[in-house]
């Protein structure tokens, strides 16, 4: 019979409900396909999405998910029904916003609504809800549907007056409500006329009895429609029969008192209607209760009914004291009272049998729920409002697993863009390269086309492009065949270098070789640099050719083309520089012992014993020379410099050991500055040159210096752990007889994950911050009390034997008297250990000043005020006492009682300064003279601002404007030169003060020469005259409001 | 023998055949505007036909004016010179189109010239046309609901040749934007054959 399955909708038409909005023709076919088929997994993977899109759903309008989900609802489930659970999803989407007042006036939420009124057994309960409510009160299908309701219902004149109020509050649209209340109005009128024209045939049954209101009610009439019953001929009775007792049992709850009115619409024009009701906003405090569920009790005779008395229940029972919602009651509700058959529905409905059963009511839990919240305030400890969100139950571990499905795409698609990014900058970068390495060779040397061809051949090797090489031509072999010959040279140095050789190994054939070439290194300054730079980057094994070449004619090239070469150098490491290092296989390069040293390193402890007791060689002293420069390329390869060092002095013992030594110096600068320019490849750039530059005067400024007594060349750092340890060899008194001094025998202890024992204590570290080779600063708290405290104590290990921080620490206690106070660490306890020692300071709030730097927009103008007058004031007592911080960075200062503590005592301070890695002694280290050689003299602005010339202390100047800066806005300092003054080229548009600030950045920047301690000093006292009456109160407020913001970025 | 004796006046002949054609035209259009609401439902008396109680309307009006055009499709069923009849539902308020009945008509031309009677029962052409009868009144449950009042408007396609009779107007095909298309049976009286289809207004559904 079927021609194709294109008729199953046919098959299954008394089965599919019609829906207002029609019916999507493939959506019904492939449901009523489906419902044959056993599983409905693509159905059930949907409405998962649904669900789990109302979970995570992050725009700003979730009814949309909600709307989708309903009208996917419908369309699928053409049988409506259990399966579909529309009822349920319209009762907790309608639960979900009941609440939010933006939708009241959404077309959508409203048809939320009448789609719910028509799971209700009532619908007329929830449109007077509704009005009552305001929701959807300004939309015209609110009074149409209301009006078709009860004109089905025979009520003509409720639904004409439902419509008139829709007419009076202009409805949108209102034409549609006006055609509509004009089609309502000719229906009534017609069928009015109808009615009172024709015989009674039973389709106008309603119709003919309310227009004869005289029949009287008798039971036999019951039912009379249907069974087409003539009605007795005698009617005459005083009791009117409402006319829609023919309809089913269930609608009759509020049919009776909503028809009466009815009649009244026959009467209007004999009775005059001066007693026109008017629809009263009834006042409903919790949406209407859906009645139409399947399978429930229905409402049985009282006496049957127990009042549910057990405590248990208590829950439920709570609204038995009066109830904060007015019942809703018809207003014919007293006259029906007196009729006898059946007890008035609306109001059995709270105290009907079913009460019990309220538990399985989701949104009579609503209603309850709300009086709870008023009562009971309970704090859920899980995401349940995302375990419950949807309809159906979700398990933590699906949310989870959505989490984490969601981030795993977000970072998909970052790491593609990224590398795509990544792609395109090395195409550029090659192209720009081979040019200019054709430039460079052209200008430098005339050599052949094709020896230009081959060069880039040799260096985009590297880059794994497979480039081949061209050029077998005779004219070049010559050429290829030197460049082989270099690099066998090359090679032949790794290979055959002794210790011995290591300064007298013969020069290469060409310029480049010079690099190596130790005596030009120390005759000639210049010279050394480039050739350092040179050797530098041709160790790396697979670049090393290239730079090479171009660093020889780097004269003739603009600086611009050396950062190129040192950038796609970087990239060519990729995977040596991003790889852990830790998981490095050791025979990745057999020439390089360096993974050997550092295992060594982890396994043997006496290890750092021997490095310690080493007497230092002159050999190791001109090693120690000729390696710092490379260990300051470190920011091209983290990994590299130690690999390379040992690549040049493998196999002799001695050699070794200065190597250690190399190392741990090389790395204390690279640490130092890598962290006072956190990854900024600006900074990268320009680390070469300003180590040349210290180079160049770190030799006579040394030489002379405290250092004296180191036989040789002294290109030392000021800070290295040598020349500390000299300085505090022996201990001085001061050191040994501080209470706090522990000297033990035994090795440091080994720094767990998580857990340190110092002294006889356990700690539980809980933060770290910072780690570099040789120093690591963590925060941590007693093990005993692994409570999440914001107090505690800071552990700072060195890995070399040198108190330098307790020695810092005791001095400026010792010079500072009354001024040593909660600006420092008062409470500081030092273990020195064989191998290194551990500093202990109590009583530290986990926060650094490092950590507000990320939320600066929300620092109020009071905290940057106490926060700088307090820096100002640290760095004053610091010179003061004749110490230079030399490291002054955000991070190094922790916040003190005052800001975490703001209801605390007015006299703690803001700041609490404990670290003094790159601290200078100036009463020990008198003569020293050298800005350029503090990590902040790497970073642009520290480049820019501090002259060869400049004292000591204006290191901590350029320390204080950046932190000041970093305060304001939330960046590094920037600034230019202008008429021999120094300003900042940030635009000052902080709205409050910018004035103020840029003077007060302006006075710090150009104050060459001065002395600083008054220049800090009246700076302050500025800062302090700003402090008005209020400003203590305003301040606790925005210090209350910081620590909250603290927490909350803490723990996230 | 008892085939040919029964049966053989039921075949059929081109006129017979408009006349069917004809006949179910004005029961489906009085079907399509009973089930669409387009006039109120008190106007519709009910008939038996084709084995079903189908509704018919007693507005003498629209009677009028349903006979004349079933009276004129008729004759141009006969001339084979009608393509398609349909039956456009409208809102009143804007014009707009929102239903779209259409019953494409395949004519046997050859039928003209033949004289002989095509063999096929009338039985079953009767159970086909029930069937596509069934189909209209089983619409509703896909069919949206018309909210606002509607006016019926119906369209006949015939060959181009044709000169337009008098009170008949020339008319764009009405189409229906953004629709929803819908293929009802078809029968065929062996001259001519009746594609039925509806088209509704799609929802903004996803």
């Amino acid at each position: 019979m079927s021609q194709d399955c294109n008729d199953e909708w046919e098959l299954y038409k008394e089965n599919v409900q019609p829906l207002r909005q029609g019916r999507v023709m493939a959506t019904l076919q492939e449901a009523l396909a489906q419902q044959e088929a056993s599983t409905h997994t693509a159905l059930q993977l949907k409405k998962q999405e649904f669900e789990s899109e109302i979970r995570f759903y992050s725009g700003d309008d979730p009814l949309d998910v909600w709307d989708r989900y309903i009208k996917w609802t419908e369309q699928t489930f053409p049988q409506g029904g259990k399966e579909s659970n529309l009822a349920a999803i319209l009762e907790r989407a309608v639960k979900t916003f009941y609440e939010q007042q933006r939708y009241y006036k959404d077309p959508r939420f409203l048809n939320l609504w009448l789609k719910f009124a028509n799971c209700c057994t009532e619908p007329l309960d929830v449109y007077s809800y509704l009005h009552s409510q305001e929701i959807g009160t300004t939309l015209a299908l609110l009074y149409i549907t209301w009006a078709e309701v009860l004109e089905a219902r025979g009520s003509f004149k409720k639904a004409d007056l439902i419509l008139q109020e829709g007419l009076q509050r202009k409805a949108e649209p209102l034409d549609r409500l006006q055609s509509h209340h004009r089609q309502f109005q000719t229906r009534v009128s017609r069928q009015t006329l109808l009615g009172l024209e024709e015989t009674p045939d039973d389709k106008d049954t309603d119709l003919l009895e309310a227009a004869e209101p005289q029949r009287s009610s008798l039971a036999d009439l019951k039912g009379r429609g249907k069974k087409k019953v003539k009605a007795p001929v005698s009617r005459v009775g005083d009791a009117l029969k409402p006319v829609s007792q023919t309809r089913s049992t269930q609608a009759l709850t509020s049919q009776q008192p909503s028809s009466n009115p009815g009649f009244a619409v026959f009467d209007e024009n004999s009775a005059s209607g001066p007693e026109i009701p008017v629809i009263t906003p009834q006042p409903w405090a919790a949406p209407p209760v859906p009645r139409a569920k399947e399978n429930e009790l229905s409402a049985g005779p009282w006496n049957s009914g127990r009042r549910p008395r057990s405590g248990a229940r208590s829950a439920v029972e709570v609204p038995y004291q009066q109830p904060n919602f007015t019942l809703y009651v018809d207003e014919s509700a007293q006259q029906q009272i007196m009729t006898p058959c059946k007890i008035e529905p609306s109001i059995n409905h709270v105290l009907s049998a079913r009460k019990p059963e309220k538990e399985e009511d989701p949104l009579q839990r609503v209603q309850n729920q709300q009086q709870d919240i008023q009562e009971k305030k309970e704090v859920v400890m899980y995401c349940k409002e995302r375990v419950y969100a949807g309809v159906d139950e979700f398990s933590f571990e699906e949310i989870r697993a959505e989490i984490y499905r969601k981030r795993a795409r977000l970072k998909a698609e970052e790491e593609m863009q990224a590398i795509a990014q990544k792609k395109e900058e090395l195409q550029r970068k090659i192209g720009e390269m081979e040019k200019k390495l054709k430039k460079i060779i052209t200008e430098w040397q005339p050599l052949p086309e094709q020896a230009a061809a081959l060069l880039t051949g040799v260096f985009t090797l590297p880059l794994e492009l497979q480039r081949v090489t061209p050029s077998n031509t005779t004219e070049v072999e010559d050429k290829q065949s030197q460049m082989k010959s270099e690099v066998q040279v090359f090679e032949d140095i790794q290979l055959h270098k002794t210790s011995s050789e290591a300064l007298s190994y013969p020069p290469g054939p060409e310029t480049p070789f010079a690099v190596f070439d130790e005596c030009s290194t120390l005759e000639n300054q210049s010279i050394s640099c480039s050739a350092d730079h040179t050797r530098g980057s041709a160790r790396h094994p697979l670049a090393v050719r290239k730079p090479s070449e171009s660093r020889t004619a780097k004269e003739n090239v603009p600086p611009e083309a050396c950062e190129e070469l040192n950038a796609v150098e970087s990239l060519t490491e990729d995977a040596v520089v991003t790889g852990s290092y830790k998981y490095k296989s050791f025979c990745a390069n057999l020439e390089d012992t360096c993974d050997f040293v550092r295992a060594a390193h982890l396994a043997s402890t006496p290890f750092h014993g021997v490095a310690a007791q080493r007497i230092p060689a002159p050999l190791s002293q001109s090693d120690l020379k000729e390696d710092s420069p490379e260990s300051i390329s470190v920011p091209l390869s983290q990994v590299t410099p130690v690999c390379e060092a040992l690549c040049i002095n493998k196999l002799s013992p001695i050699m070794e050991a200065s190597l250690e030594d190399t190392h741990s110096t090389g790395s204390s600068v690279s640490s130092g500055s890598s962290l006072s320019s956190v990854t900024q490849t600006s900074t990268i750039k320009y680390l070469p040159i300003s180590e040349k530059l210290e180079l160049a005067q770190s030799m006579p400024a040394d030489s002379g210096g405290i250092s004296e007594n180191i036989t040789g060349d002294v290109t030392q750092f000021l800070w290295s752990a040598e020349q500390r340890m000299k300085l505090l060899d022996p201990l001085p008194a001061l050191l040994a007889a501080a209470p706090n001094f522990h000297l033990k025998t035994g090795v440091l202890p080994a720094m767990e994950v998580k857990d340190i024992e110092l002294g006889n204590e356990t700690y539980c570290v809980k933060r770290e911050y910072w780690t570099s080779e040789e120093y690591k600063m963590v925060f941590a708290v007693p093990a005993d009390s692994c409570l999440l405290l914001t107090k505690g104590f800071v552990i700072k290990v060195y890995s070399q034997p040198v108190p330098w921080d307790f020695y810092v620490t005791l001095e400026l206690q010792r010079r500072l008297n009354a001024d040593f106070d909660q600006n420092f660490s008062e409470n500081c306890s030092c273990f020195l250990y064989q191998d290194g020692c551990a500093l202990l300071h109590t009583g530290i709030n986990c926060f650094t000043l490092g950590d507000v730097i990320p939320v600066h927009k929300s620092l109020t103008e009071e905290v940057i005020l106490l926060v700088v007058h307090d820096l100002l004031l640290v760095v004053e007592k610091l010179h003061k006492a004749e110490i230079v911080h030399g490291d002054l960075r955000p991070e190094v200062f922790f916040l003190g009682d005052r800001v975490c503590d703001p209801f605390g005592s007015n006299i703690s301070k803001a700041l609490k300064i404990v670290d003094f890695s790159h601290s200078l002694d100036l009463r020990l280290q008198s003569r020293v003279s050298l800005p350029n050689s503090f990590p902040i003299a790497q970073t642009p602005h520290g480049q820019q601002l501090l002259a060869e010339s400049s004292p000591p202390y204006q290191v901590d100047l350029v320390g204080i404007a950046d932190i000041i800066h970093l305060l304001l806005f939330g960046d590094h300092i920037q600034v230019y030169q202008e008429n021999s003054l120094w300003k900042i080229s940030q635009n000052t548009s902080k709205a409050l003060d910018n004035d103020f600030w840029s003077k007060l950045l302006g006075r710090i920047l150009n104050a060459d020469g001065k002395s600083t301690v008054p220049l800090l000093k009246e700076l302050r006292e500025e800062i302090s005259d700003m402090f008005d009456s209020s400003y203590e109160e305003r301040l606790i407020y925005s210090l209350m409001s910081l620590g909250q913001t603290l927490l909350v970025e803490d723990f996230l | 023998m008892a085939r040919r004796g029964s049966r053989e006046q039921q075949g059929i002949t081109l006129r017979g055949s408009a006349e069917i054609v004809a006949e179910f035209f004005s029961y489906g259009i009085n079907s399509i505007l009973y089930q669409r609401g387009i006039y109120p439902p008190e106007t519709f008396t009910r008939v038996q036909k084709y084995g079903l109680t189908l509704l018919v309307t007693t507005d003498p009006e629209l009677k009028n004016y349903l006979n004349n055009v079933v009276e004129q499709m008729k004759e141009w069923l006969y001339k084979c010179i009608v393509q398609r009849l349909v039956v456009v539902i409208s809102s009143i308020d804007n014009n707009e189109v929102l239903e779209r009945w259409q019953f494409d008509i395949e004519c046997d031309k050859t039928a003209k010239d033949e004289s002989a009677p095509r063999e096929k029962s009338q039985k079953i052409i009767q159970d086909e046309i029930r069937s596509v009868i069934r189909q209209i009144t089983a619409t509703v449950t896909f069919l949206p609901l018309l909210e606002t009042a509607c006016a019926f408007d119906l369209l006949i396609y015939t060959d181009k040749d044709l000169a337009v009779p008098e009170k008949w107007e020339e008319s764009g095909p009405q189409f229906i934007a953004n629709s929803e298309e819908v293929r009802l049976r078809s029968f065929t009286t062996t001259i001519h054959k009746v594609n039925s289809m509806v088209a509704y207004k799609k929802d903004s559904f996803p």
